[in-house]
């Protein structure tokens, strides 16, 4: 067996392996999360931080703690009184007037020897202009509460193709506040979803035919037929149903009632649990395994009718790849290795088990076959670690894409839209964007309520009513406009490193659209 | 307002260098449209936080770091906090006020002494113990109680302690408990006013169950490498170690358990048994992050400072978050149960088979969802049906546990149940089918 994930059963069980090492102990919890894979592209990330404000510095303790390779923080200004008031990562009024990137970053590093970090006391506005190959070097860039001009430069500047880093875009007024993630397209493999792969009882591969094929059920120890595997009883349960149906599996409800009274009077004895369970995961049968719809419709993406070449993202390759083999009969996803645990004997349960994983590794080997055609015969250009865990999670591929920063607020019916749609959430974004706007006008100046309602009505259209809703958020902002309590920092600075940790590590799912976020009736929400 | 003003009202506050708190002065300033009437801004609400309010916080494991640096920053500077753990290097991925030269050190001591050292002024009061170990007198010390706990138990225990605290005469006995919780990426947090809101025990039936393997399956039929691992630590440990008590923290009993799991696997052809799989089964590790505990503590304090100053309406009563796909976070309020035995005193009522032994029954209360009592101990207002301690009562009452329960109890009768771990008591209405 070649699959590194299922280590042959020699090495896993005759050598045994010492305690982990101290870097293992330390990182267990999290590891147990996304795996060493995850650590892997945590630990090859360099994120850049503008600002050194208490948020963003909430932000990178929540990513030097799990272990991202390098930061820096680019800000040029002093430790104010204010600053030393709220920031966890100062000395209190000890650090006024020292350089607070540098500040930040030294105590930041306290929490892990393994992490490197900077401080770059330039300007924010200079390098954006004047450097920006530098800002494009990082793999992901967070801003917080930047001005609206050098965030529009930023954004363009990060737009510019699509190797560029994302961007996320934080901002906080006292309880209020928003962040956002600017990229193309965000492919994942490792989503982590609930989707459950079709253990294919419908359609059974040739072995699993085979096997239930030899199994006579009726004159079987009754010990051994009361531990015969849910899958084993359905297969036969469906072929005999299907000799009495002419070939359809159930279709109605009432027919797939009746399969499952069928698959109970299978039973030798009424107490028989491993047929209680077969009933239960009968309704499987009845759902005839195909592709997904949420697959099937990743093939139509433009990258696969472009030509592909060993430099294309090997995302696409296997993608490519998968599509050519859904194309052959039997018209379905490679199978999964995984068998879930079912009541069984040891003996029909590892047998079972067996018999998927070469099938699965039969079809991970076709799989390949079809990469090389992609690739026009040219072979290890996907990593196999990477085909695995393509092959291992093709159910739950996805791929999500991304806006520009600022998208919305330039198409005003679509603001209007999510206005009406959820008129407290929209309002919480339209009201921050409003206070960005405001401050690009009239720097260094607090806007009252009525003044954000101008300016949100610049932004959504004249004619659109605000809801009421806008006056309770938009009235908190103006209550605090330049506040940055420290509750909305940590909470913020938990937020956007889970959402920064998911775009590094491509597991899990990040948002799309702003996330928006109220902590006086404490909710959060997705506009957009 | 400039804080200046304040600094020099607070006596106390040598600590507060001008601007201090600009930041948060701004919500104690000047109300919200969310703010209740009642708010007074200004320089007696800053008093009441910086120099009256005491705040106690339980557990400082991964939510209690975050929960006392944000309280210290927010301006409360009577803190207390409790936990009864040393450190261990797996908690350095997020327990941030902890380092490598701190493993085998009380948790509260060195979260305290590195919270005074970081933000001046602030005092926090460590204890490293129970808080079992506390009377009544100590919890009614507190304005507010923060809850950052991994233990249902201690959940309970400081959920019960509370509503029973609340003495209708005096309001100043109804102290908030706010709970929070994490697992992965996922977590809570809540706003408890005992008597008056949801208590903790009214919810006991949102958590999840925990996974477990019928000792049948471990005894004969394992297929899973966690099954090799529960027959190692269930059945082994004891036949081989007999009194011996497990030690899941030390990792030469990890690795015992892990070898003999590892062999069995082996006899029956099953793959997975690791190291790290060993750990995770015999401790039964949840994962845990820094990002969620810092999202999680944060709403925490932040419900801390809105109740203890008024200056916005505080979360009624429940905040759900789940961050795998994407951000998914629901906000409710959590109805009391009238039959909750800590704060609705509405008895329960079961029905139950006339064949039922008490030993039946028994097995009932510690997996029904909504009751979980391990180690009940059962009696009648006339009879003690079944009584875990003192071992002569114990003994005296064992014969009941085969006796059927509708041999003891009549039709309607009521049964009393209590559990050392637990400060409270629930009935059961009785109704056999
Ligand atoms: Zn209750």
């Amino acid at each position: 067996m070649h699959d590194s994930e299922s280590q042959d059963i020699e090495t896993a069980t005759t050598v045994l392996e010492s305690q982990p090492d101290s870097k293992t102990r330390r990182y267990d919890r999290q590891l147990r999360l996304w795996a060493a894979s995850g650590q892997r592209a945590l630990e090859n990330s360099r994120v850049l931080l503008l600002s050194g404000s208490a948020t963003s510095a909430s932000i990178l303790k929540n990513l030097v703690l799990p272990g991202i390779g390098h930061f820096t923080i680019l800000d040029d200004s002093l430790v104010t009184p204010r600053d030393a008031g709220n920031n966890f990562f100062l000395e209190g009024d000890s650090s006024i007037g020292k350089p607070r990137a540098e500040e930040v970053v030294r105590l930041l590093l306290e929490l892990n020897d393994q992490v490197e970090g900077k401080a770059d006391l330039r300007n924010v506005k200079n390098v954006v202009e004047e450097d920006p190959e530098y800002i494009k070097s990082f793999t992901l860039v967070i801003a917080h509460n930047l001005d609206l001009e050098l965030l529009r430069k930023l954004s363009n500047l990060l737009w510019g193709s699509e190797t560029d880093p994302a961007l996320m875009v934080v901002s906080s007024a006292g309880f209020m506040a928003e962040f956002s993630i600017q990229f193309y397209e965000h492919c994942v493999m490792e989503s982590h979803s609930d989707a459950v792969p079709s253990l294919r009882m419908d359609k059974p591969f040739s072995s699993l035919l085979e096997y239930t094929d030899g199994l006579d059920f009726q004159s079987m120890d009754p010990t051994d037929h009361s531990h015969l595997p849910y899958v084993v009883i359905l297969v036969r349960a469906l072929q005999t149903w299907k000799q009495s149906h002419d070939g359809s599996p159930p279709k109605s409800y009432a027919e797939k009632q009746e399969f499952k009274q069928h698959v109970l009077d299978m039973r030798l004895k009424l107490d028989e649990e491993n047929f209680e369970e077969a009933e239960a995961q009968a309704y499987r049968c009845a759902i005839a395994t195909t592709v997904p719809s949420e697959i099937s419709s990743l093939f139509s993406h433009p990258a696969l009718s472009a030509p592909l070449t060993p430099t294309s993202p090997p995302f696409f390759l296997l993608l490519a790849a998968l599509k050519k083999f859904t194309e052959q009969p039997p018209h379905v996803l490679p199978l999964t290795s995984t068998l879930p645990d079912m009541r069984a004997d040891t003996k029909n349960y590892i047998h079972l088990q067996k018999l998927y994983k070469k099938q699965a590794d039969d079809e991970k080997t076709a799989f390949k076959g079809y990469l090389k055609e992609v690739l026009g015969g040219e072979e290890g250009v996907v990593e196999d670690a990477m085909v695995d865990t393509f092959v291992k999670n093709v159910h739950q591929l996805k791929i999500l894409k991304g806006k520009k920063w600022g998208a919305l607020d330039k198409e005003k019916t679509l603001l209007a839209q999510e206005l009406s749609n959820a008129p407290n959430h929209a309002s919480t974004h339209l009201a921050m964007s409003a206070l960005l706007h405001y401050h690009a006008q009239s720097p260094d100046t607090d806007p009252t309520l009525e003044q954000l309602r101008t300016v949100a009505h610049s932004l959504v259209g004249q004619d659109v009513q605000l809801p009421e809703e806008f006056d309770v958020v938009a009235g908190e902002i103006a209550r605090t406009p330049t506040a940055e309590l420290p509750n909305t920092a940590a909470f913020l600075g938990g937020m956007v490193a889970q959402e920064a940790i998911k775009m590094i590590t491509k597991q899990y799912v990040p948002i799309t659209g702003y996330c928006v976020i109220d902590l006086v009736e404490t909710s959060t929400a997705i506009v957009g | 307002m400039s804080s200046h003003e304040s600094t020099e009202q607070n006596g106390s506050a040598s600590h507060d260098w001008p601007d201090r708190y600009h930041h948060i002065d701004q919500v104690l300033d000047k109300p919200g449209p969310r703010t209740d009437p009642g708010f007074a801004p200004g320089a007696e609400v800053k008093t009441f936080l910086r120099d009256t309010c005491k705040i106690l916080v339980i557990g400082a494991g991964g939510l209690g770091c975050e929960i006392l640096a944000n309280l210290a920053l927010t301006g409360f500077k009577d803190i207390h906090v409790i936990d009864m753990d040393t450190i261990d290097i797996s908690n350095l991925n997020r327990q941030f006020l902890f380092r490598p030269k701190d493993v085998g050190n009380p948790k509260a001591i060195v979260a305290a002494d590195y919270i005074m050292k970081r933000v001046p002024g602030v005092v926090v009061t460590p204890y490293y113990g129970k808080i079992q170990d506390k009377d009544d007198d100590y919890y009614l010390q507190f304005n507010l109680v923060i809850c950052g706990l991994d233990s249902v138990e201690a959940r309970r225990w400081i959920n019960a302690t509370l509503v029973n605290l609340v003495d209708p005469e005096n309001p100043e006995s109804l102290k908030p408990l706010i709970d929070g919780g994490t697992e992965g990426f996922k977590g809570q947090s809540r706003v408890i006013l005992p008597t008056v809101t949801s208590c903790y025990e009214c919810s006991l039936d949102m958590l999840n169950k925990p996974t477990a393997f019928p000792i049948c399956t471990i005894a004969n039929t394992p297929r899973l490498p966690e099954h090799c691992i529960e027959w190692a630590s269930v059945l082994e440990w004891p036949k081989v170690h007999g009194e011996k008590k497990m030690d899941t923290d030390d990792p030469e009993h990890i690795g015992w358990l892990y070898s003999v799991a590892a062999a069995r696997a082996k006899e029956f052809k099953i793959e997975g048994v690791t190291w790290s799989l060993t750990q995770g089964v015999v401790k039964n590790i949840i994962p845990a992050i820094a990002s969620t505990n810092a999202i999680i503590a944060a709403s925490c304090c932040n419900e801390a400072f809105k109740i203890a100053t008024s200056s916005a309406a505080y979360l009624n009563n429940y905040f759900m978050l789940i961050g795998t796909d994407g951000v998914y976070s629901f906000t409710f309020e959590h109805e009391r149960r009238p039959e909750c035995p800590v704060c609705g005193g509405e008895s329960v009522d079961i029905s139950i088979s006339r064949e039922w032994t008490v030993e039946r029954l028994i097995e009932m209360l510690v997996e029904k969802q909504d009751i979980q009592i391990k180690k009940p101990s059962l009696s009648t207002p006339d009879k003690q049906i079944y009584l875990q301690a003192p071992p002569q009562l114990e003994a005296a009452t064992r014969p009941n546990l085969e006796k059927k329960v509708s041999d003891l109890v009549p039709e309607g009768g009521e049964i009393t149940i209590t559990a050392s771990s637990l400060p409270f008591s629930l009935s059961l209405k009785i109704q056999y089918r």
